[in-house]
This record gives C-alpha cells, sequence and structure tokens, in this order.
C-alpha cells in the first residue's frame, strides 16, 4: 500500500460541468505554485491534449507531458500520470479525480498517490517529511480546486 | 466563495481513525476534506467538515492523545454540533446516528434556550452533543425559566 493525500472540495455545479472545466479550463484555473513546478522553465500553460495526456506548454515553445490520461470518463472521474521533468523513470506519481453530485453541487476528490517513490532529499521534496508534504501539496490541491469551482 | 478553515478545529484522538471517519460521515454527514495516508495505509492527518465547522480526526500520536476507549471512557472536551440548514431534522439526524451505531446518552429535547439537543457517544466513547434551534427565545425568558442570570456580551 502507498501513502496518498487525498482532499475534496465542493462546487456549484452538476458532475458534468465540473468535469468540463476542469479539463477544458485547466489553463484559467491553474494557479502555479513554485512549491510544485514541473520543469526549471515552469511556469507555462496546462492543457488535457485528445483526451490522452496533461501537458504544461512552456514559454519556450516546449511541451512537457506531465503524464499520460489513464481514465477519462466525463462527469465521473478522471486520472493521469503526473511528474516532474526532474524525476528519475521509476519516479511516478498519479492522480485521480472523482466528481459526486451531492444534492446539488458536485464533490470534487483529488487522491494523489506514488509520492513513496520520490525520496526526502529529491528536490521535488524539498527535505521535507513525506506526510508533511503530502499536506502541503494537499493544500494547494485544494487551493487549486477552489479556484476551479469558482468558474463553473 | 471557497470554504476556509474555522479559526478553531477540535482535533479528535481515536484508537482506529479509519473507522471513525466512516462512522462520522455515516452518522452525522461529516465529509472528508482532507485526508493523508503513511505508506502502510495508515491515517497521519484528516479533517472533516461539517456546514461552517470542522474537526481533525487523528490517532493516538503521542503518549498523550488518547482515545477515551484507552483510558477508560473519560474525557476531558466534548465537540458540540450546531445545524445550520433550517431543512435538517435534529430528531432524523439523531435517527441517523443511531443506526450508524452511535449509543444516544440523551434522547433529543428542546431547552429553555430554544434550542432542540440530543447527546450521543460514538464508538470510541467521545461524547458529542447535537443541537438546533428550534424557537426564538430572550435572555429575559431564560432567567424567568431557570433562576439563572444571563450576561450576553456583544460581538467586538
Amino acid at each position: 500500500m502507498a501513502s496518498r493525500v487525498l482532499i475534496s472540495v465542493r462546487v456549484k455545479s452538476t458532475p458534468l460541468r465540473a468535469f468540463e472545466v476542469f479539463t477544458s479550463d485547466i489553463a484559467l484555473w491553474w494557479n502555479s505554485n513554485p512549491e510544485f513546478v514541473f520543469t526549471p522553465r515552469s511556469p507555462g500553460e496546462m492543457a488535457f491534449e485528445g483526451q490522452t495526456r496533461l501537458v504544461e506548454r512552456l514559454p519556450s515553445g516546449k511541451v512537457f507531458e506531465v503524464g499520460k490520461v489513464t481514465a477519462w470518463e466525463p462527469g465521473v472521474r478522471l486520472a493521469f500520470g503526473w511528474r516532474q521533468a526532474t524525476f528519475t523513470p521509476d519516479q511516478m506519481t498519479d492522480v485521480e479525480v472523482i466528481f459526486e453530485a451531492v444534492g446539488a453541487e458536485t464533490r470534487v476528490t483529488v487522491i494523489h498517490t506514488g509520492w513513496d517513490s520520490v525520496p526526502r532529499e529529491h528536490v521535488a521534496k524539498h527535505g521535507m517529511e513525506n506526510g508533511y508534504f503530502l499536506k502541503r501539496h494537499g493544500d494547494w490541491w485544494r487551493e487549486l480546486i477552489d479556484r476551479m469551482g469558482e468558474r463553473v | 466563495m471557497a470554504w476556509k478553515r474555522p479559526a478553531l478545529t477540535s482535533a479528535v484522538v481515536y484508537k482506529d481513525p479509519r473507522a471513525a471517519l466512516k462512522f462520522l460521515e455515516d452518522a452525522f454527514g461529516f465529509e472528508i476534506i482532507l485526508l493523508i495516508e503513511g505508506p502502510d495505509g495508515s491515517v497521519g492527518h484528516s479533517e472533516m467538515r461539517f456546514g461552517s465547522g470542522a474537526v481533525m480526526v487523528g490517532s493516538e500520536w503521542t503518549a498523550e492523545h488518547k482515545s477515551p476507549a484507552s483510558i477508560g471512557g473519560l474525557m476531558t472536551q466534548t465537540v458540540h454540533v450546531q445545524l445550520e440548514d433550517p431543512n435538517d431534522s435534529i430528531d432524523a439526524h439523531c435517527e441517523r446516528a443511531r443506526a450508524a451505531g452511535a449509543v444516544i446518552v440523551a434522547e433529543p429535547e428542546t431547552q429553555f434556550y430554544g434550542d432542540r439537543t440530543y447527546r450521543c457517544k460514538d464508538p470510541e466513547g467521545h461524547i458529542w452533543t447535537i443541537g438546533q434551534t428550534v424557537a426564538a427565545t430572550t435572555p429575559e425568558e431564560w432567567e424567568a425559566q431557570t433562576g439563572l442570570k444571563t450576561t450576553v456580551f456583544k460581538e467586538w
């Protein structure tokens, strides 16, 4: 079993609309955080390409693949890989996003796993112990999904 | 408007925080908003939301953090939950809690101050009180009914 961080945020829309804003409008609500950059040349513009991968289009014109999409179920579930440019091939994390109707709202749950594969000494962890790192990362996810919720 | 952590949050200690997360969702309708699990699947940290409030649910992470289940059912604090949505029914809330395994210590009863409340114990023995304002009453009425003097301090 692997460690994971889970956050949940309610947004005022249907699950389908929340899914659309998450995927189609990610460039509008994403807010780059210097603590969790994908590449040394970030930030760029985030985009899901062809329902197959999540990328960051860098100011240099280069496109960095954050991860392949592994589940694309509009209004229900989205899953994709998540790696930073500094990861070795065996370092990989995964993100799963679940969209559930709760009354007139949608509960958006983000589950991020795989950070055990990245040691504390790695630049991505900033020397942080895994649990503390996950807490900070979870807080950032909450902030991101709050911003997404403002656009639904 | 995004939900913000309230200024005060109780951290409630359990021997089995994972079971507590499920119980608090089933019984009271609390919603997990943050959960951090260690490599062994243990609950490292968690936060649950209910209306404008929140609780943290954690393990006995130091020798000084104990569940009532570990210390003969004793506790030094209890958490009060106020139903904010007027469409909620406190009697229905109590039945939901009972069905989820809460032991009802005091059945729903309307208090002199206009709130209807019940009290229950969760599976590890924490006492929770749940209240809902069902009637508008004044401090003068409280005094007339109980003989207790009430001083209401205005907010800053």
